[in-house]
């Protein structure tokens, strides 16, 4: 235990120590020590500015994949079940999944605007893939002996949605929306880096406007630790949906 | 079969044809015979095993009787009601198990319960009951994949016994389980049958388990699949398991044997059928 701690903990730390002596040495205007960023990040967190940012990042993220969780599982269950469906759909989504989210950008804000609204639109329609096809993996995944043993036993057609095919499309589901969850933040601040008056995007971009490199190097760090958290509870919640799996038997995303 | 005897199930000049759905340049769809013109009476209460080579049509017919298999004609009527579809009076106990892997070992034996609508306390009880039954209490808590193959097993007996069915039917349930855990779950299975009084159809490729556990013996044999002879086992209860060395055990084994051989010599263009359209449906298998 505490071995796997020290093996995953081990290289950031010896980074961070870089960081922090490294660049007293070797003057650059771009990476100042970690020391300077630190007590920039305390005066930000101080003032309440990080906060705020943080804050809108975090709700729009949110609320952006929120929506399309809410789409992603209920229509990848019917495009899993109904393969017909599928094998119409999917060059639709390899043409999606294959065209760089960020060259969308820019027609999002074109349509609807520098406004939070194209905001949640990006994020819906960024992390909505993910959720999508594990889900429908998911469903297509669905032992058929496992659904017959069911059937034998005279289950109704939502029984067995509700009782077999969800349950084990679970586990891809849980790793589509962690693939999501991540996807969320990069596209955010993608899109308030471009158009945006609040948010770690926003934040980042303007502090490098104006040269204020420090401020910068607080955002992109509080959004690596964002990133970090986030990641680790879902991980935890993956885990703890999924403590029927035999331990070590993974499903890729 | 004696008079007063009731009968469970009646299966009258059943057959069954599976489409195979195959490319143009392959002639396009066809069908497959997998069962033809079966008739076959099973009294309440009653072990019959349905022995036969792999690919020869028993859980075809299994899955006729779990109302999981659309049968192209024939009769078939379990508890004096015609089959179309499943129905709460069998209970399918599968090879693979079939647990949920999701569900503690409680839940698995309470899922027929939920279906059925039955009270949670009421579900709670009699799964405890049935975990019991097969000897596996401890575990009620665990999840499938804590347990071995033939705890799995035991438990999928439970499950199936949870709603009460008049009909157990188990496809080749042992037929994954190591040789001694395999004898302990025959001694089980004979017990449980003994308290429960259900109607068991045991499918099994081994002829001496066949034997041993059953108080008839129906064999079956491929192409089309057909029930040869059906072969009463007057050996007495409860039986031990030194009765298999016993001469009336290997009388019984080489007449099963015989029937069996027989039904192989088969013209060489049938056999190169059946494999032919064996690797197609279930490659696994007939490798053998
Ligand atoms: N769904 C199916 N479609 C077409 N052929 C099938 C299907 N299921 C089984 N068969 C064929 O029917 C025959 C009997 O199969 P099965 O009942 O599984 O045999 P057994 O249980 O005796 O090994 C085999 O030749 C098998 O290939
Ligand atoms: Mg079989």
């Amino acid at each position: 235990m505490i071995y796997k701690v020290f093996k995953k903990s081990v290289v950031i730390a010896v980074l961070l120590v870089l960081w922090l002596i490294v660049p007293n040495f070797v003057h650059s205007m771009f990476l100042p020590p970690l020391g300077t960023v630190l007590k920039a990040g305390g005066g930000l967190a101080a003032s309440g500015e990080l906060w705020m940012h943080v804050c809108t990042s975090l709700k729009i993220a949110f609320a952006g994949l929120m929506i399309s969780t809410v789409i992603a599982i209920p229509l990848g269950i019917i495009l899993g079940w109904f393969k017909t469906v599928e094998d119409y759909i999917d060059p639709v989504f390899q043409v999606v999944r294959n065209t760089s989210i960020l060259a969308m950008l820019p027609v999002f804000l074109l349509v609807l605007g520098i406004g939070d609204a194209s905001k949640y639109a990006i994020i819906t329609w960024a992390t909505l893939p993910p959720t999508l096809i594990n889900t429908i993996q998911g469903v297509k995944n669905a032992d058929p002996v496992l659904i017959r043993s069911a059937k034998s036993m005279s289950i109704g057609n939502i029984g067995l949605f509700a009782k077999v095919i969800i349950p084990s499309a679970m586990p891809f589901i849980l790793a589509g929306f962690r693939l999501s969850a991540g996807i969320s933040l990069i596209v955010l601040v993608g899109a308030e880096m471009l158009g945006a008056r609040y948010g770690l995007g926003f934040m980042i971009f303007n502090y490098m406007h104006a040269y204020m490199i420090p401020n910068m190097y607080v955002g992109i760090l509080s959004l690596a630790i964002i990133g970090m958290i986030v990641n680790s509870l879902l991980v935890m919640l993956e885990n703890y949906l999924t403590r029927w799996r035999e331990k070590g038997v993974g499903v890729g995303a | 079969m004696k008079p007063e005897d009731r009968i469970e199930i009646s299966i009258e000049e059943l057959s069954l044809s599976y489409n195979v759905r195959k490319s143009k340049r392959e002639g396009g769809n066809s069908t497959f015979l997998a069962l033809q013109d079966i008739n076959l009476q099973v009294r309440e209460g009653e072990f019959l095993s349905l022995v036969g080579p792999s690919g020869c049509g028993k859980s075809t017919l299994l899955y006729v009787l779990a109302g999981l298999n659309k049968k192209t004609s024939g009769c078939v009527r379990v508890c004096g009601e015609e089959i179309n579809g499943p129905s709460l009076h069998t209970g399918i106990i599968m090879q693979a198990y079939a647990l949920f892997p999701w569900r503690t070992i409680q839940k698995n034996v309470e899922f027929g319960l939920e279906i059925k609508r039955t009270p949670k306390a009421e579900r709670a009880k009699i799964a405890a009951g049935l975990i019991e039954l097969v000897g596996l209490s401890d575990f009620a808590g665990s999840y499938p994949y804590e347990l071995s193959g033939g705890m799995k097993q035991r438990i999928a007996i439970a499950r199936a016994l949870a709603y009460d069915p008049d009909v157990l039917l188990m496809d080749e349930p042992f037929a994954a389980v190591d040789e001694q855990t395999k004898n302990l779950l025959h001694e089980e299975l004979l017990r449980i049958w003994g308290k429960t009084n259900k109607t068991i159809i045991f499918v099994t490729h081994s002829i001496e388990e066949a034997i041993f556990l059953s108080d008839r013996v129906a064999v079956m044999t491929p192409n089309p699949g057909t029930i040869k002879a059906v072969i009463d086992i007057d050996i007495d209860r409860p039986r031990a398991g030194e009765v298999k060395s016993s001469q009336e055990f290997s009388k019984y084994r080489s007449r099963i044997w015989q029937l069996l051989q027989n039904s192989a010599e088969m013209t060489d263009d049938v056999k190169t059928e059946t494999v032919r359209h064996m690797l197609e449906t279930r490659p696994q298998e007939a490798i053998i």
